[in-house]
């Protein structure tokens, strides 16, 4: 027998690591009684094959030898209706022509019809919003007040503003909007941060990088050439564009504020975090610290993210933030942050503590120990079995395809969705629960929720980097009650993003936020479906309007199990 | 059983083939007798050697030569079997060449050599002790083979029930294994509380209890571990911290500060001491002070490369 030197300092020197590798152990859980109750067949989620949506557009990651970076993060998705039919369309985004990649043929993204069939059309090339460049994400808005989304497209590169026509058409305005944002753009959010009630555009910047600029890392035993770390990479500045009402914007990223704090930005969510009526920004960094940028007003954000306690680990350091959302996630008027990070940093659910202060509940939730080895990337909160309850779905994948080798497979490269439900007073991992879906690993990226079939079960797209995209299709959402309600401002912002919408159905109430952007450079179906569980009827729904108009009004005799629309100071629903 | 690193000792070999040979004693003209008695040293006289290397080592002013016939000192000494000159010839380079790459090196296989028979003495002259037991088991603990680490353990534990260190190495080993059963907290648990048991002024023990009770969110548990684990040990920087991201998780703000501030003065380059005491000045609504550490915490991460994988920008050089 070998006995080897012993190391008493080492021994010791490592009592916290060790600790670390537990906090996985109490993940396994008995199966919760609601989920006992579910029927066995169908499973909540419901993988849709191509061969049935059409839809057969595939990702390329442009993976090379020489492991240029922007390979492994791409890329997002999108729902919107760009023809404003009534039914969720697709956007999806591809890589590109670029410094260090060319490919043969040349690549594009995608705009899927929705033929309220379940199955999509390719109507890209009609469309004219194929890009071609190196593409990341996408961020839709109606920034023209004419009631048709238009797209922003961020590339590595420079970015695309595509105007909706409102004839199945879009025309590429970025040179006269002035938006371009050259260097790497990864998310976008449209937001009004000054309550004007035009929609205004924050670009996430990710690191200095070229092709002379990408690094050669290796890693392993054998040295093998892996995707760098981007603390290697120098951090930037994000992009913030003022809408001047003309078509055009004005960048206002020094005198906001934002361009004085360099990030490795991945992720951005527009919420109002201290319920002052100015929509704030939570910006998720990798390797540096997260971004919180209070706006105080005129013009002006705060950075606070280290004060509030989002900026690192509770251990003071910064994580590898990728995905991110918000939302008043336990009901006290006040909403909460959510941040996926890399393998062995956990994930974060910021609960807000009403003075601009956040407590990480990810272990208390048991959402920590479930995220442990995970590394996260689309996310979002949306009730997905309408109960009245948000819920929490997560994309998940590590950008290391070397990670299996470097960590022995503890950590996988293809990693499973994860599927928190949110009961009201606790969360439980259902993931195991929910489908055959999630068994399967992924190199998923991007995740957007959007209800394509109109049954009030809000469903999921995810982007799957180097692969195609598939769809989840909800199958227990509609057997509770419901009612989605399409907002249109008109004093203020168009997307009436920022409002607030709070409805009584019997015994339950609640409120939600309309927010901007969350997931990972993917955008969502603009409605809200508000899930009021086996309650036949809404006994009543206020909606209090964002700034500038701040109009609160009051709806009864609605509706149930269908879609309405209300118009700002129409003081009706159709 | 490892044998002897002999790389270490090219000339033992020569010594010994030569050992039949007479050896010219080494001179006595103080000019050349440094020198010669390395010279001596190193075609493998280490006996005859020995002796005046000491004294070169001692009172030699020529530090190259001093350094030498240290370095000879040291192989020779261990080459012959009389550890404790090889000792003292490490102590003595230890002292005046303290960053010497060789120095470093050759303490580090000495000590490592002298372990290594010692580990082998242990299993000649008491292979049942649990004390053997013990070292098997630290052996495959350190190799990853954490069944049998186990099984080491218990077989120490059952030679001596009351050994103290045992109940704690095996909680630790329980946390620290791949795929553990879903019990396993509350079987290490009960590790920490008998090692306590045995042995109350176990400083670990306490701490790693605060860090489960901190895990399963019990904070005031988690407070009563860390503060004992602080009190037997006041060295103890990490119970300081814990105490103190206790106090805070249970917002428990200013009170969460003294400890913090221990945590800061023992571990002054730790990032999350500086962190936490920051958060907790800033929660008491001690503004100056908290700009001040997170500013210190800044400076600190913006130098230190965030946890990731082992990976690094160009290859070390291939050694081929």
């Amino acid at each position: 027998m070998k006995i080897p030197i012993l190391n008493p300092q080492a021994l010791l020197q490592s009592r916290r690591r060790f600790l670390a590798s537990i906090l996985g152990a109490a993940a396994a859980g008995a199966i919760p009684r609601w989920a006992r109750a579910l029927p066995q067949s169908p499973y909540p989620f419901e993988e849709v094959l191509a061969t049935t949506s059409g839809i057969t557009w595939k990702h390329v990651a442009g993976k090379s030898a020489e492991k240029y970076l922007p390979e492994t993060t791409g890329a997002g998705c999108a729902f919107l209706d760009y023809d404003n039919d009534g039914w969720m369309d697709l956007y999806l985004v591809n890589s590109g022509a670029c410094d260090f990649f060319t490919p043969t043929p040349p690549l594009r993204n995608a705009l899927y019809h929705n033929n309220r069939d379940g199955t999509f059309t390719d109507v890209t090339e009609k469309a004219g919003v194929g890009a071609g460049g190196f593409g990341q994400g996408v961020a839709v808005g109606d920034y023209n007040g004419d009631c048709f989304p238009d797209l922003y497209v961020t590339q590595y590169g420079k970015s695309i503003l595509y105007r909706n026509n409102g004839d199945g058409t879009f025309t590429d305005v970025t040179g006269k909007a002035g938006v371009a944002a050259p260097g790497w753009a990864s998310s976008a959010v449209w937001f009004d941060y000054d309550n004007d009630g035009r929609l205004d555009l924050f670009v996430c910047r990710f690191v200095d990088f070229d092709k002379a600029k990408s690094k050669d890392c290796h890693a392993g035993e054998d040295a093998k050439r892996g995707y760098c770390i981007p603390h290697l990479y120098r951090p930037m500045a994000s992009w913030l564009f003022h809408n001047n009402g003309d078509g055009t914007f004005t960048d206002v990223s020094k005198s906001s504020g934002i361009g004085n704090y360099l990030g490795k930005a991945w992720g951005v969510v527009a919420t109002d975090i201290n319920n002052d009526g100015r929509m704030d920004l939570f910006v998720a960094n990798d390797t540096v610290a997260n971004f919180l940028f209070a706006n105080r007003g005129n013009g002006r954000f705060e950075e606070i993210g280290t004060q509030a306690g989002v900026a690192y680990s509770a251990e003071g350091r910064p994580r590898s933030g990728m995905g991110l959302d918000s939302a008043d996630v336990n009901q006290d008027g006040w909403m909460d942050l959510f941040v996926a990070n890399i393998d062995h940093e956990m994930y974060s659910l910021y609960q807000n503590n009403h003075d601009e202060t956040f407590d990480d509940q990810a272990l208390a939730t048991g959402i920590g120990a479930a995220t442990r080895l995970m590394s996260g990337w689309g996310l979002k909160f949306f009730d997905y079995d309408n109960d009245g309850n948000l819920d929490l779905l997560l994309a998940n994948g590590n950008p290391d395809d070397l990670i299996e080798e470097l960590s022995h497979h503890q950590v996988g490269y293809r990693e499973p969705l994860l599927l928190f439900h949110n009961s009201g007073k606790a969360w439980t991992n259902v993931s195991a629960q929910s489908g055959p879906i999630f068994s399967k690993p992924f190199s998923a990226r991007g995740l957007a929720i959007g209800d394509f079939n109109n049954d009030g079960a809000v469903d999921v797209l995810i982007s799957v980097n180097d692969d195609t995209p598939f769809f989840l299709r909800n199958n227990i959402g509609a057997q509770n009650h419901w009612l989605g309600i399409t907002l249109v401002g008109k004093k203020a912002n168009p997307d009436a993003i920022g409002a607030r919408v709070t409805y009584q159905a019997g015994d339950l109430k609640r409120s939600r936020m309309k927010v901007g952007g969350g997931s990972y450079l993917s955008y969502h179906d603009p409605r809200i479906v508000l899930g009021i569980g086996k309650r036949p009827k809404l006994d009543w729904l206020e909606v209090k309007w964002p700034q500038p108009s701040g109009r609160v009004e009051r709806f009864t005799d609605l509706p149930v199990d269908r879609y309405i629309t209300i118009v700002e100071g129409q003081g009706k629903w159709k | 059983m490892q044998k002897f690193p002999q790389f270490l000792f090219p000339f033992i070999a020569l010594s010994t083939a030569l050992s039949g040979q007479a050896a010219k004693a080494p001179t006595t003209d103080p000019a050349t007798a440094a020198p010669k008695t390395i010279e001596l040293a190193e075609t493998g006289h280490c006996a005859e050697a020995l002796p005046a290397l000491s004294g070169i080592t001692r009172k030699q002013a020529d530090k190259d030569l001093k350094r030498r016939a240290g370095l000879d000192g040291v192989r020779c000494a261990m080459g012959l079997g009389r550890f404790d000159d090889a000792l003292e010839f490490l102590r003595t380079l230890n002292r005046e060449f303290p960053t010497d790459p060789d120095v470093l090196y050759l303490s580090i296989h000495t000590f490592s050599d002298l372990a290594t028979r010692a580990s082998e003495e242990l299993a000649r002259s008491a292979p049942s002790s649990y004390q053997a037991r013990e070292l098997n088991a630290e052996a495959y603990e350190s190799q990853g083979k954490w069944d049998q680490a186990g099984q080491e353990y218990q077989k120490a534990l059952a030679k001596n029930p009351d050994a103290p260190g045992l109940h704690f190495r095996i909680g630790r080993l329980l946390l620290s294994k791949p795929n553990p059963p879903a019990d396993v907290v509350e079987q290490a648990r009960k590790e920490f509380q008998a090692e306590l048991k045995i042995d109350p002024n176990n400083a670990g023990a306490e701490y790693v209890l605060g860090e489960l009770a901190r895990q399963d969110q019990n904070w005031d548990q988690a407070v009563e571990h860390f503060s004992r684990a602080s009190k037997l040990d006041p060295a103890f920087g990490d119970a300081f911290l814990g105490l103190g991201e206790a106090l805070i998780s249970s917002r428990k703000f200013p009170e969460a500060i003294p400890p913090l501030q221990t945590a800061v003065k023992l571990e002054p380059a730790n990032p999350g001491a500086h962190y936490n005491l920051a958060t907790a000045y800033s929660r008491s609504g001690r503004k100056t002070e908290a700009d001040k550490e997170f500013a210190i915490h800044r400076q600190m991460t913006q130098k230190e490369p965030a946890q990731t994988p082992a990976q690094q920008e160009n290859p070390p050089a291939n050694p081929n």
